[in-house]
């Protein structure tokens, strides 16, 4: 396949979108179905990076690539969904505020522990070594296979996004977000609705920190900030967090504009690369939230439609 | 203090029919220091439906949620007393431990799921924790085969203009609670103000149900501020007031009662 016409930048911009949309669609369940706010997305996300990071590249493995790649990987989203059974067990009696600082103070940790376990991860310095699990040719042509491979991941939890809605699971969560003492008194535990809802979520936040990693190859402690959490959440109130959807078409109008078009095909200046257009990035998003919370605060698509949604899978 | 019996055959269980019972046994609460519920000694169910009355703030509400273990107990204990001899410790429970052993109360504030169908919220009410599981997303048409029938049933009984759109009016809200708690086949049943706002047609198939659930062998406290339901349903009534129940007999002897009248309906009323 010719792929001449996609340079680095978009290639790296498209796996951004695919990957910022996959947090997206999990933060969703959470946020979406079960109303709770976690701003601890890229904790989830960096401890799979880091974790997945450090097995590939300091453990002397018996086998190489492509089993060395799932290994690692296999083990970071287990551990990422640790951190979210301990973290969700944590928070599953909190407010919404208690769950605002609980979450975020997670985050900060594993910053933090990124950073001062130097021995592990580099430090501030950062790791590198890590590669793609495969070598077909170009740099290019790995870098588009990653692509591609991500597309499909993302693909996937869209799916079971999808299919969330249209089970009792799915039903269970926009019920605990609506009325938890009224989910209790139904006889279900929302205790254990929502330690599995973060369980998978940050499992799966933790499989595309991972894959993150492979795509950087170098893990940077700076990379672990709080503009994950706030690329993922931001598009997700743009497209509406009620809906399925919603964390598709917000990434691709936040994330998409900004790292594609904004910085591939805007003359910027050089220099303001590393400086100046993370801050830019970050300012903009929060624009964007503000002005969406004020003028359309259910997004973009609206809210959940559960009527319609209800009258086609069961008819009237 | 133990509730007086008033009317002679209160005393003995008049059935041969074994029911849960619920026991509550120095069961305190008190809100901002004022004690709103404090109930020594009190056993429910000895007879298929028991009336709970009594005036605004007496402590009903309080009481059916502190058997719930929705509110929190200040001390005491309360116990399911099983048909079959056995005994839960209800108020060492989590709220949502009981309706798995029965106990099931409706509620006296509208309470639901705005953003659920109202069949949304019965399929939610019947569905089996093992369907509700993070990687079954392909169990909603078992979940659904599975209990049709018995939703629907409902759901034509008592006349839902269109249970695929969302409750609307306070009255459908009121009924679908109930008809979730019914969906949950209680073996003892607390209707907290079932009635009030339902329409004179709908107040009489709520009843209708209540009798043939208790005919069934649940076990059934109402509260009600509407008389009328109390004297034709019960076939005991509590009197509650200031926390305790002070009174207890078959209701043509509260209704006669002296305390009552003058305590709850007023001079003129009988
Ligand atoms: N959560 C609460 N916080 C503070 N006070 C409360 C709370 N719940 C109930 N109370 C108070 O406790 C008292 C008893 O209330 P409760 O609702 O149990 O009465 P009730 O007998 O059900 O009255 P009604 O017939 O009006 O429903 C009332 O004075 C009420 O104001
Ligand atoms: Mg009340």
């Amino acid at each position: 396949m010719n792929i001449d016409w996609l340079d680095a930048f978009l290639i790296s911009g498209l796996f951004q979108v695919a990957m910022v949309t996959g947090l997206a669609l999990l933060l969703h369940l959470q946020l979406g179905l079960a109303r709770i706010a976690n701003f601890g997305v890229v904790g989830f996300w960096g401890i799979g990076m880091y974790v997945f990071g450090v097995l590939y590249v300091k453990v002397d493995w018996p086998f190489g690539d492509p089993w060395q790649f799932l290994a690692s990987a296999a083990i970071a989203t287990f551990v990422a969904g640790v951190a979210g059974l301990l973290i969700g067990w944590l928070i599953s009696d909190l407010n919404t505020d208690g769950v605002l600082v609980g979450t975020l103070g997670f985050a900060t940790a594993v910053q933090i522990l990124a950073t001062t376990e130097d021995d592990f991860t580099g430090g501030a310095l950062g790791m590198g070594g890590l590669d793609f699990p495969f070598d077909i040719g170009r740099v290019k042509d790995n870098e588009f296979l990653w692509l591609v491979i991500m597309v499909a991941v993302v693909a996937a939890i869209l799916l079971y996004v999808w299919r969330v809605h249209r089970s009792p699971y799915g039903r269970l969560l926009i019920a605990v977000g609506g009325n938890e003492p009224l989910v209790r008194s139904l006889g279900k535990s929302t205790f254990r609705a929502k330690l599995w809802l973060f369980v998978v979520g940050s499992a799966g936040m933790g499989l595309l920190g991972a894959m993150n990693g492979v795509m950087v190859h170098y893990l940077d402690v700076g990379n672990v900030g709080v503009g994950v959490t706030l690329a993922a959440m931001v598009g997700l109130v743009l497209g509406g967090t009620a809906r399925v959807w919603g964390g598709v078409v917000g990434v691709i109008l936040t994330v998409g504009l900004f790292d594609i078009v904004v910085q591939s095909y805007l003359p910027l200046p050089e220099e303001w690369y590393s400086q100046a257009i993370p801050v830019l990035r970050e300012a903009a998003f929060g624009l964007t939230l503000m002005l969406v919370l004020l003028f359309r605060p259910l997004g973009l698509l609206g809210d959940m439609r559960r009527d319609k949604l209800m009258g086609r899978i069961h008819g009237r | 203090m133990v509730a007086d019996v008033v009317g002679a055959e209160a005393a003995v269980p008049a059935e041969a029919v074994t029911r849960p019972r619920i026991r509550v046994q120095g069961a305190v609460k008190s809100f901002s220091g004022r004690v709103v519920v404090d109930v020594d000694d009190l056993v429910l169910g000895d007879r298929p439906i028991q009336g709970l009355i009594g005036p605004n703030g007496a402590g009903k509400t309080t009481l059916m949620r502190m058997i719930m273990h929705s509110t929190s107990l200040d001390r005491g204990r309360i116990a399911l007393l099983l048909a079959s001899g056995g005994e839960v410790a209800l108020s060492a429970l989590p709220p949502n431990r009981m309706a798995g052993h029965g106990v099931v109360k409706s509620n006296q504030v509208i309470m639901d799921f705005d953003k659920l169908t109202i069949w949304d919220s019965l399929l939610l009410a019947v569905a089996e924790a093992r369907y509700e599981q993070p990687h079954r997303i392909a169990s909603e048409r078992t979940v659904f085969d599975r209990h049709e029938g018995q939703i629907r049933e409902y759901l034509e009984y008592f006349g839902f203009a269109d249970p695929a759109a969302f409750a609307m009016s306070a009255g459908e809200k009121k009924l679908l609670d109930i008809v979730r708690c019914l969906l949950l086949r209680p073996t003892f049943l607390l209707l907290d103000e079932p009635t009030a706002g339902l329409p004179e047609e709908l107040t009489e198939k709520v009843m209708a149900v209540v009798r043939d659930l208790a005919a069934g062998g649940t076990s059934v406290v109402i509260v009600e501020h509407d008389l009328n339901v109390i004297w034709s349903l019960c076939d005991e009534v509590l009197f509650m007031a200031e926390g305790s129940v002070i009174l207890r007999g078959d209701p043509q002897a509260i209704r006669e009662n002296r305390t009552v009248v003058e305590k709850y309906l007023g001079e003129g009323h009988v």
